[in-house]
């Protein structure tokens, strides 16, 4: 059906396009006409015009026709005897030349129209290609930032994984070496006669490995505390910023509108800033990951600002996202809990423990289905203002 | 202490362990030696008396299933108690595979422990009892001539006296001496017993084989 309409379409496009040059050729028999009332005969020169013109507007066959028209109104109208069909052989070289003229006339607009065609359908083309192109590239960008995201946090959990692994070996052996002697003591002191020296060894060995293992534990915590936290005034607006700045792919990527609500008068904190960005990040990032789901509202994570006293302020994360079960907010800042497939469960407890280095308070409420909140205080620089 | 007592080696890389379970072995009367390495337990003199290997799994250089493989390779069947970190499942499985007696997890309760090394040492007796049995059975059997051994073979499948000189082409007086030959030298007390040691040699030549 579509086809058969498109048929007719082209059929009557196709006919006004003859009608077009049946026009045209009859404008110029009526020009002609007229102006070989005060000119004369040459006035016929109208209808090479009238075969270009067809030809360029009306295409190749109404331009035959043109041609085919405007010969016999030359041949009818214009060579004597005028007005009938007979032609005298000394007008045969006239008419043949004039029959010519119209072809070669005729044959280059059609050249000519032939050629633009093809170059405009090489531009379509070409931007066709483009923008192929063009969409191709920007969906490999995408893949490529979300392969790099993903690996991100792979070398993460491995990182994790590792130390986990390597620190639960650590001070395995140890405790492995405390048991053993541990036992051995028990053993000889059950005898009736027991070998105190292989007692005393014993217990000693026992001593020597629970002091590795406590050195163990030592070097570890030693490790994370390592870089004790600079205590600079830092402007957490600035940081913020610079935060938003961070992660505003990861939020376009997962459709996710980041609006921030800054107090411009916010004093300045004291603190390490790199810790301080560290926990906003993370809470940002929790935010945006609790929506990912979220279809049946709009994805907006709000990041506010607030002096809440002269003493103190406070920042907020705000999420539409899928909000936590009450029973589970208890859980959520010790290590290793996690709501999340993939999640390791380490970043809010480390938040929460940078906050409180900072003599903060790291808190949450959630609304499951609604979203969830994540506030945290600091003390204002106090007397450093001067 | 007597030379036949049998002896417990432990190869750990960590001293405390090592000199924990070595305390731990001697309270029940067991001789206990103790190497830093799987090479320095191969460099080392051991006694032909009834033993057992406690392993650590993991050590620096080689490790503890290597050195498994190694000794059963050279066909040296000491029983062998694995101890590893954590439970690692495919590396226990593959030391099962390869024959240990015990696979035992850090921190190893004691007791666990010694009575894996008990059990091994029991099972070690009875394997050098059989070991030694099966050499002195085989030292026998081989000093038999080429034609008792030939008279053997077909008394063994069941043959009569009289069927295995048809078959050898000889007098069954003839047979009847080869047969008395092959009973004494083989400290034979009966028909039966002789087709059992027969074929306790076979099966074994069949396992090394």
């Amino acid at each position: 059906m579509p086809d058969y309409r498109a048929n007719t379409s082209r059929t009557l496009r196709a006919g006004l396009r003859y009608a077009i040059a049946v026009a045209i050729v009859a404008t110029a028999l009526v020009l002609s006409l007229i102006l070989q009332v005060p000119f004369g005969n040459p006035s016929w020169f109208f209808f090479p015009a009238a075969i270009v013109a067809a030809t360029w507007f009306a295409g190749v066959g109404p331009g035959w026709l043109a041609v085919f028209l405007s010969t016999l109104a030359v041949q009818f109208f214009f060579i004597p005897p005028f007005r009938t069909w007979i032609l005298r052989p000394r007008d045969i070289p006239f008419f043949t030349s004039f029959a010519v003229c119209a072809i070669v006339a005729n044959r280059l607009v059609a050249w000519r129209n032939r050629t633009e065609d093809s170059l405009l359908q090489a531009r379509d083309q070409l931007e066709a290609k483009v923008a192929e192109r063009t969409s191709e590239l920007e969906k490999a960008n995408e893949a490529l930032q979300g392969a790099q995201a993903e690996l991100a946090r792979i070398a993460r959990i491995t990182m994790v994984g590792e130390l986990a692994a390597s620190i639960s070996h650590e001070v395995n052996q140890p405790l492995a070496a405390v048991v053993a002697n541990a036992d051995a003591c028990v053993a000889w002191l059950a005898l009736e006669d027991p070998d105190l020296s292989e007692v005393r060894a014993a217990a000693d060995r026992a001593v020597q490995g629970a002091t590795r293992a406590s050195e163990v534990i030592a070097r570890i915590r030693s490790l994370i505390n390592k870089g004790s936290p600079q205590r600079m005034p830092v402007a957490l607006n600035e940081v913020i910023e610079e935060t938003v700045d961070l992660i505003k792919g990861q939020a376009t990527r997962n459709k996710v509108s980041i609006a921030t609500v800054l107090d411009s008068k916010l004093p300045p904190v004291l603190g390490d800033k790199i810790q301080l960005q560290q926990v906003i990040l993370n809470l940002m990032t929790n935010a945006i990951e609790a929506m990912t789901v979220v279809e049946d509202r709009s994805r907006d994570l709000e990041i506010r600002s607030e002096a809440t006293s002269a003493a103190q302020v406070r920042i907020s994360v705000r999420d539409t996202g899928i909000g936590m079960d009450p029973q589970l907010l208890p859980q959520l800042f010790e290590p290793f809990f996690t709501t999340r497939a993939h999640g390791i469960g380490m970043g809010l407890p480390i938040s929460r423990s940078i906050i409180e280095a900072h003599s903060g308070r790291l808190w949450v409420e959630s609304v499951v289905n609604k979203g969830s909140t994540f506030h945290f205080t600091l003390p204002v620089e106090d007397g450093a203002t001067v | 202490m007597n030379e036949a007592e049998p002896i417990v080696y432990i190869i750990d890389d960590d001293p405390l362990i090592r000199g924990g379970i070595q305390s731990l072995v001697k309270s029940i009367g067991l001789r206990a030696v103790t190497f830093g390495s799987a090479s320095e337990f191969l460099a080392a003199k051991r006694p032909d008396v009834a033993s057992c290997l406690v392993l650590d799994v993991r050590m620096p250089g080689q490790s503890g299933l290597d050195l498994h493989r190694q000794l059963v390779e050279a066909n040296v069947h000491t029983p062998v108690i694995f101890i590893t970190g954590h439970g690692d499942i495919p590396m226990s499985v593959q030391a099962m595979k390869q024959g240990a007696s015990e696979f035992l997890t850090k921190p190893v309760r004691g007791q666990d422990l010694l009575d894996a090394v008990q059990t091994a040492i029991v099972h070690d007796r009875e394997f050098r009892k059989d070991w030694i049995e099966l050499e002195s059975m085989r030292s026998r059997f081989d000093s038999l001539t080429p034609r008792e051994v030939e008279v053997l073979n077909l008394v063994v499948a069941g043959l009569l006296n009289k069927q295995i000189a048809d078959e050898l082409g000889t007098s069954e007086l003839t047979i009847k001496t080869h047969r008395a030959h092959v009973m004494e030298k083989t400290k034979a007390e009966s028909l039966a017993h002789l087709v059992r040691m027969a074929e306790r040699l076979k099966a074994r030549a069949h396992r090394q084989g």
